[in-house]
């Protein structure tokens, strides 16, 4: 029997992190960017604001009362080295605080784009948008800095899990906005939100793309090398213990499925100019196939991790 | 404080090369010693040690009084270990072995545990290259625990921080060896100074085979094996012999 010392506080951490930090990471850049999409931006960049820092904050709670001893935690900002959960812990505190600022400029009920606080919001923008890839992007450095660990020592574990987080980001201000999505007759308001929809949509597809190149480059390449790496993947590769939830929930309906669905939606936009209409149906079964996927990408990784071993004493 | 504990370590060397007749010589080698009155001496001292142990599996008979002496000295919580032994069975009959492997930590050169410690409360210490972890800073995220591949490390669940071998620090200190080596009644354990080449571990390990556990890590282990049995349950996939190892720590499997 493998002892699992991280189980699902760590696995929850890592989701909850990663969909956060992703949700303010798509709202600070759609904040930013220059042109295209008029004030749907706008609406897309408070969603994913308002929504980012409950996760991260909901998952650090978990981490750190899984330590048994909370206050020991504060042990962390005594010092700074090159531990990846060092670098990264500092990251996750600089990324609540200015997550949480920049969720309050979203707050009062006559924000809009360039209100007074319009400058105080890029600025903060500017500072959530790395900070969050550094969340995003830690977690699986953290993983990946262990040559005990064959499973996770790869480099590409960590761009595996900046993109699913993305996404779970993308997945969660696109299911949010659908739920509280107000029904109205103005043509003005429906395109707006078509527009954002589209934003989001194809934004989406383009990662999940990413993540399914850089799952086939990881698996690929753990099957070209030989010794450890080649026998912890097989875990994962059919016959494995794992083989189940990784190809079924991760990689079929967690990352496949949904991009499929998605190209098929923005199609006729993007390469004929033609209209994009967002359906209700696909607005709320994509993002939570995705939300499945990127939780059970965790899971499945963060236990591979622990029961496979190196093979030679 | 540095140089008293020098002058105390190297008290028993002393007295050895005095007594076999040497007299002229290591007192002209004792004296920067045990006065400390140059900068050169001061430069000396940080690498003045580094302990290691050399496990001789000819000689180890598994019978487990290292791993109790272990949990008597450091009154370790019921089902776990610092130091433990594993068996090794191979083959089928009438073609059969059984060999013996000690374990502990490795207090390797490179520790990754300390590489990846958030906190930096696990860190080698300059004076003896023992690998400690100091529990005002620890904070019990595991991290450590995963980074070890010779899963030396656990987390003590009296105290909630990371626990390990650490080479019988408070024995070592006063000049006693660690209590897994005193305790060994085959006599497969050497302690000592690999930095001194007239140490008994150094003589040893000069003279003999050795092998380090998982060398393909880069860890650079310190604590070596003469006839050590590299098998592992990995070979079983190939069909041929079959490998069993049984840990002894409850139902852990070797990592």
């Amino acid at each position: 029997m493998h002892e699992l010392n991280w189980g699902i506080h760590v696995i929850l951490y890592l989701f909850l992190a990663g969909l956060g930090a992703g949700a303010v990471v798509v709202s600070g850049s759609v904040l930013l960017r220059k042109g295209g999409f008029g004030s749907s931006r706008f609406a897309v960049a408070r969603c994913g604001a308002l929504i980012g820092p409950i996760p991260v904050m909901l998952g650090t709670f978990m981490l750190v009362f899984e330590l048994g001893q909370p206050f020991r935690a504060l042990n962390l900002f005594k010092v700074i080295n090159l531990s990846p959960m060092s670098i990264g812990s500092w990251f996750l505190a600089a990324f609540i605080f200015f997550s949480l600022l920049y969720a309050l400029t979203f707050l009062p009920p006559w924000a809009g784009p360039g209100d007074r606080l319009a400058r105080m919001r890029r600025t903060l923008a500017w500072i959530c948008v790395p900070s969050g890839i550094g969340v995003a992007i830690y977690t699986g450095i953290l993983l990946g800095a262990m040559p005990a660990r064959p499973f996770w020592n790869s480099p590409i574990l960590a761009g595996l899990f900046l993109l699913s987080a993305v996404s779970s980001g993308v997945a969660a201000i696109m299911l949010m906005g659908a739920f509280f999505r107000r029904k109205s007759t103005d043509p003005a308001v429906r395109d707006d939100y078509h527009n954002s929809s589209y934003l989001l949509t194809a934004t989406d597809a383009i990662i999940l793309g990413g993540e399914l190149v850089i799952i086939f480059l990881f698996l690929l390449f753990a099957h070209l090398t030989i010794g450890d790496v080649r026998y912890a993947v097989a875990e994962i590769l059919p016959g494995g213990q794992l083989a189940m939830p990784f190809w079924i929930l991760v990689v079929g309906f967690g990352v496949f499925v949904p991009f499929v669905i998605e190209i098929i939606e923005i199609r006729p936009k993007l390469l004929n100019g033609g209209v994009f209409k967002s359906r209700m149906a696909i607005e709320v079964v994509v993002p939570i196939l995705i939300l499945i996927g990127g939780f059970t990408l965790r899971y499945v990784v963060v236990i591979a991790g622990q029961i496979s071993a190196s093979a030679a004493l | 404080m540095n140089a008293k504990q020098k002058k105390l370590a190297s008290r028993r060397g002393f007295m050895q090369k005095l007594l076999g007749g040497a007299a002229v010589a290591s007192a002209a080698a004792a004296v920067p010693v045990l006065t400390t009155a140059t900068s050169e001496v001061e430069e000396k001292q940080p690498q003045a040690k580094h302990y290691g142990m050399l496990i001789d599996t000819r000689k180890c008979i598994g019978c487990h009084s290292c791993s109790v002496a272990c949990k008597a000295e450091f009154d370790v919580p019921l089902g776990f270990t610092r130091s433990w032994v594993e068996y090794t069975e191979k083959g089928s009959y009438p073609n059969v072995s059984r060999n013996f492997l000690p374990r502990l930590c490795n207090h390797c050169r490179h520790p990754q545990c300390v590489d990846v410690c958030p906190t930096g409360a696990t860190y080698k210490r300059k004076q003896d290259g023992i690998v400690v972890i100091d529990t005002g800073l620890c904070i019990g995220c595991k991290y450590c625990i995963q980074a070890c591949p010779y899963d030396a490390r656990f987390l003590n669940p009296v105290t909630g921080f990371a626990d390990k071998c650490d080479f019988c620090i408070h024995r070592v200190s006063k000049g006693l060896d660690p209590a897994c080596v005193n305790s060994c009644v085959g006599g497969a354990r050497v302690f000592g100074d690999i930095s001194d080449p007239d140490s008994e571990i150094s003589r040893q390990l000069a003279t003999n085979p050795v092998t380090v556990l998982r060398p393909g890590k880069g860890t650079e282990p310190n604590v070596y094996y003469i006839a050590a049995d590299h098998s592992s349950e990995h070979e079983n996939k190939r069909g041929w012999y079959d490998v069993r190892v049984t840990t002894h720590r409850r139902e852990k499997k070797r990592r």
